[in-house]
């Protein structure tokens, strides 16, 4: 396990002249093209686009989930897995399997990941059904958990899955906004009133291009118009 | 540098056995869940296909075929190329399935298919010790004459079907077309795979075609190693090691290939 607590020089994460192609039966999409993208340690980046413009995709790929189709992302941070909806968790196995099976690959004691899960999920006796008896909002809370207890330099939220339940929301703010400000985040998102509240930078992608403001308040105007 | 350069090697494994051991019981949970015998069903499959086919032989062969327990004969034929077909049906879209996996970054593509195939391998090896065994028991298979050669026979059998495994699993990406025909393939492999014959009972003239399948090297080691001098067998080590080789850098570059276009949802 590395030290946590010092910066040990400047941190960041750095996508450079990044594309990516799908390609779909013979044809061949450009989602993304010479994306630029650098994420300082402590910085809240939003991700701002409309459905399909690539937001996913791009975390994906900060993520280590997908690779580019060309160029090149430095990583000199951890960072989680893309948080979501989707992806993380083996459906058929139960939120404990899944638990287990993260602390095992992540190097933590379970019994403490388990303790920290069960609290803040607040799930009860459903961690022992299968993930895929879950609803959406529910395996959030458990993919926020574990990676909360497992510790990232940098979190990758993908969708607004911080906008759960009243109580829920609290606790991801406490958790994550209060006790953890030193660290980065990127967080893919539609709600433009949740990015104007945490974030302090944003990407607006559109057709392929990335544009990075350092006002969120513009980005929010500009992605407004889209 | 050189220090450094050891540490991360020594995290690096470090990493990797966690990766597998996790994934093996990840694996062994999906498949086989807790209920019952739990993880041993893996040996249960190679055993039934193994046992009732010879049971079969026997009733219809007769009890000996060249000398050999037409018993003993089926089951050292049976439990490897179990393992070869279910190896080879298993990582058929290996990839996809465990997509959601790979949102962590310590996973990569290549441990599924490792996990995979260790897990059919260590279920035909226990199917292989059980069976002879209780075999033993009954005097139906000979006490192995040379374990060591056996050892090795297996270890190259094991070792050409995971270098298949890395080449099938990418292709079966790449293509559909392909993911169809593999059962049949793997079914037409049969008679080149040493399962009914042995090198020695065939004709001369044919004897080298058919020592052109490594599955026929390995298999005709496993089989000298057990009954020893009792029977004459041809093998060369050095087809099944090449084969393998040549397979292996195809299929590693095959999956480096495959990752870079792997969609996940």
């Amino acid at each position: 396990m590395q030290a946590r607590t010092a910066d040990i020089g400047n941190r960041m994460i750095i996508c450079k002249n990044i594309c990516k192609d799908y390609v779909h039966g013979g044809g061949r999409k450009r989602v993304l093209s010479n994306v630029n993208l650098v994420v300082e340690r402590g910085e809240r980046v939003a991700l701002l686009g409309r459905n399909g413009a690539g937001k996913s995709t791009l975390i994906k790929m900060i993520g280590g989930v997908e690779m580019p189709t060309s160029g090149k992302i430095t990583r000199d941070m951890s960072t989680s897995w893309p948080l979501g909806f989707a992806g993380g968790f083996q459906g058929s196995l139960t939120g404990y399997d899944n638990a287990r099976f993260i602390s095992r690959i992540y190097n933590r004691d379970y019994k403490e990941l388990r303790a920290f899960v069960e609290d803040f999920t607040e799930l009860g006796k459903q961690l022992k059904n299968p993930v895929k008896t879950y609803s959406s909002g529910m395996r959030a809370r458990l993919a926020f958990a574990l990676s909360l207890a497992i510790e990232f330099d940098c979190y990758l939220i993908d969708e607004i899955i911080l906008v759960g339940d009243q109580n829920f929301n609290r606790k991801c703010h406490h958790e994550l906004l209060e006790k953890r400000h030193d660290r980065s985040m990127i967080i893919a998102s539609h709600s433009t009133d949740l990015v104007r509240q945490i974030c302090n930078r944003a990407v607006l992608i559109h057709d392929g291009q990335a544009v990075c403001y350092d006002d969120v308040n513009l980005a929010v105007e500009e992605y407004s118009k889209l | 540098m050189s220090l450094t350069g050891l540490r991360k090697l020594r995290e690096g494994w470090a990493i990797q056995w966690r990766v597998l051991h996790a994934l093996m019981v990840r694996e062994l949970n999906t498949r086989f869940g807790r209920e019952n015998i739990g993880f041993l069903w893996i040996m249960v499959e190679p055993l039934l296909f193994a046992g009732l086919v010879a049971v079969v032989w026997r009733f219809i062969m007769g009890p000996e075929k060249h000398g050999m327990s037409i018993i003993a004969f089926v089951v050292t034929g049976y439990i490897p190329i179990t393992l070869f077909r279910h190896s080879i049906s298993r990582c058929i879209t290996v990839f996809t399935v465990n997509g959601s996996l790979l949102y962590h970054r310590q996973v990569k593509i290549l441990d599924f298919i490792l996990v995979r195939f260790l897990i059919e391998m260590l279920g035909g090896m226990m199917a292989y010790a059980f069976i002879a065994t209780v075999l033993m028991w009954w005097n139906e298979f000979p006490v192995p004459a040379d374990i060591g050669l056996f050892i090795a026979g297996w270890s190259l059998y094991a070792l050409f079907t995971l270098s298949l495994c890395l080449v099938i699993a990418p292709l079966s990406e790449m293509s559909e077309v392909l993911e169809k025909f593999v059962p049949i393939t793997t079914y037409l492999m049969i008679p080149i795979s040493g399962l009914f014959t042995m090198a020695a009972w065939i004709d001369a003239s044919l004897r080298d075609y058919f020592l052109w399948s490594p599955f026929v090297n390995g298999m005709e080691m496993m089989r000298k190693g057990i009954w020893g001098d009792q029977i004459v067998v041809y093998y060369n080590i050095w087809n099944p090691i090449g084969c393998s080789l040549v397979l292996g850098v195809i299929g590693l570059a095959l999956c480096r290939r495959v990752r870079r276009t792997l969609a996940i949802e």
